[in-house]
This record gives structure tokens, C-alpha cells and sequence, in this order.
């Protein structure tokens, strides 16, 4: 048992994190559990609700987007391209620990670090299964800024790294292992 | 191809419905400790500016998936918190946490997160400021 917990991956040890750290609030602040589901029961069904949606859409465009996408479209710091970068993290399903792969893999094949921020950024920032909780709980407008925002903030967050570099440049590292 | 596509879905949907639920549980159990009063005096007593600072400090550190920020933010759009400030907590949450911070160290060397998260205040702030004047129209 305790094995099968140590090879489980990130999310799986963060969800038992998260469920362990809910019961010591429960027992500190003397919350009734029962009481707690009960009444916030609309909010509980809405949320499984609609990540069984973002899956959904999350599913399609992993097959619908070919893996090496990424690497086709990005290779210079050119303004054009950190907008691209951005775009394709934006459109990127997926937890932030399911990407560094594909980052790994960008960062091998020679794609610099300013456009692997731009790309960090928009994915992490927004992305299409988020739709259905954004729209859901605060509005299509709110989630089109959202979008927009995330489209600006990627390439400012990639020009702001190339600036920093210039003071602190990066170390070249062995990313084989 | 069907049964490929049912497969990956039917392994994905409940190994985030895992941790969605679990996130949940916390959000839920969160929320429940957060009162309108505390929430008022806070809204009054710190600047509009430092709220956003706070903010997205809080989300940088705040643990779980991305899923489960959303019943805190509607409560607190409930209690009338600035969209500002609700902006810098949901980017801050998810740009950057601890536990991506070290597995980045591990990838690309302590340099590429420090710069990044230098760089994720920098921006976060930047949208949380821009949206106090673009929220009325949202």
C-alpha cells in the first residue's frame, strides 16, 4: 500500500495533501462535516459537473493536435514567435505537471528559454477547460479578458525574462536525464 | 480510435476528479472560515494596490490544482472584493506554486524559476492593476 502511495505521481500525493489538511481545519475550527457538503452541495455538483466538460474538451484536442505542434511553430525570441508560444501554451490542456514534458522535450530540441516562459505562461494561465468553470461561474466576457489578458501577459512575461537574462544569464544545464 | 479516445478520457476524468474533489473538500473547508466581516475590514484598512500585491503572494503559495480556486473566488466576488484582486489570485495560483518552483530547479537549474517568478509578479501585478480599470465593463 504504502509502495503503491510512493510510486503514485504529484496529483495523486496532492490530493491526499489536500484531503489531509482539510481534517485538521475540520478538527482545529471545530467545522461539521456534514453541515459543510450540505451546504455548499450546488457548488460541489457544479464543479464535477463541469470538469467532467473541461476533460472532455481537454480529450479532443489532445487528439486533435498533433505532439510535435509546438516544436514546428516556435524557434527564435522574435515577437511574433512569443506571441505563437503563448498562444499554443493558451491552447495547451492539461496540469502544469503534465507539460514540463513537452518543455523538456521543446528545451532539447534547441527552443530558447524566453519562449518556453511565454509558453509556461499561457498555459498556465488559461487554457480551453477552464471554459466551462470560467463561463460557468463568471461569464463569457470575463473569460474572453481572461484569454486576452493571457495573450498579452506571455509575451511581457518572455520580454521581462530576456531582460533579467541580460543581468543574470542563464546557466546552460543537461536536461538529458 | 473510439475506444482509444473513451480510454484516455475515462483515465484522465477520475484521476482529476481525484484531485478536484480533494482540492474541493479544502476550497470548501477554506471558505467556510472565511467571514464578510474580516473580508470587510480588510477591503478597508489595506489599499487597493497592496490587496493585488497580497493576492497574488497568496495564490503563489496557495497549494492544489486550478480547479478548486473557484469556490473561494466566488465568495469572494460575493463579498464584493475588487475583480482586480480576484485576477491576481487566479494568475498568481496557477503561474507559479512551490511545488513547480523545485521541479523547474531540477529541470533547467535554480536561475529559470527565480527569473520566472520574478518575472510572474511583475506580469500579475500588471493584469490585476489593469483589470481595476477594465473590470467595470466586464
Amino acid at each position: 500500500m504504502i509502495q503503491k502511495f510512493k510510486k503514485s505521481g504529484i496529483d495523486i500525493k496532492m490530493g491526499f495533501l489536500l484531503i489531509g489538511i482539510s481534517i485538521v481545519l475540520m478538527m482545529i475550527f471545530n467545522i461539521n462535516f456534514s453541515q459543510l457538503i450540505i451546504s455548499n452541495s450546488d457548488i460541489i455538483i457544479k464543479i464535477i459537473y463541469l470538469t467532467a466538460i473541461a476533460m472532455m474538451i481537454s480529450t479532443a484536442i489532445h487528439f486533435l493536435i498533433p505532439e510535435n505542434f509546438a516544436e514546428k511553430h516556435l524557434r527564435d525570441n522574435k515577437l511574433s514567435h512569443l506571441f505563437y508560444a503563448t498562444l499554443l501554451g493558451v491552447l495547451t490542456p492539461g496540469p502544469v505537471y503534465a507539460i514540463y514534458p513537452i518543455v523538456i522535450v521543446l528545451k532539447k530540441k534547441g527552443i530558447k528559454n524566453p519562449i518556453l516562459v511565454a509558453f509556461l505562461t499561457g498555459q498556465t494561465i488559461i487554457g480551453p477547460a477552464r471554459a466551462p468553470f470560467e463561463i460557468g461561474f463568471f461569464g463569457l466576457k470575463f473569460y474572453i479578458y481572461r484569454i486576452l489578458l493571457a495573450l498579452i501577459m506571455g509575451p511581457i512575461a518572455a520580454l521581462l525574462f530576456i531582460f533579467l537574462s541580460k543581468f543574470w544569464p542563464d546557466k546552460e544545464r543537461n536536461t538529458e536525464s | 480510435m473510439t475506444k482509444d479516445i473513451i480510454l484516455y478520457y475515462n483515465k484522465k476524468l477520475w484521476r482529476t476528479l481525484f484531485l478536484v474533489c480533494a482540492g474541493l473538500l479544502f476550497a470548501i473547508t477554506l471558505g467556510s472560515l472565511m467571514k464578510i466581516e474580516v473580508v470587510n475590514v480588510l477591503k478597508q484598512s489595506i489599499p487597493l494596490p497592496l490587496q493585488i500585491f497580497y493576492a497574488e503572494l497568496l495564490g503563489f503559495i496557495s497549494p492544489g490544482p486550478r480547479y478548486i480556486i473557484y469556490p473561494i473566488l466566488i465568495k469572494l466576488q460575493e463579498f464584493g472584493v475588487n475583480l482586480g484582486v480576484i485576477i491576481a489570485l487566479i494568475s498568481g495560483h496557477v503561474l507559479i506554486e512551490p511545488s513547480t518552483f523545485f521541479v523547474e530547479v531540477g529541470f533547467f537549474g535554480y536561475r529559470f524559476p527565480f527569473k520566472r517568478f520574478t518575472v510572474s509578479l511583475i506580469v500579475t501585478y500588471l493584469a490585476g492593476a489593469i483589470t481595476v480599470f477594465v473590470g467595470k465593463f466586464l
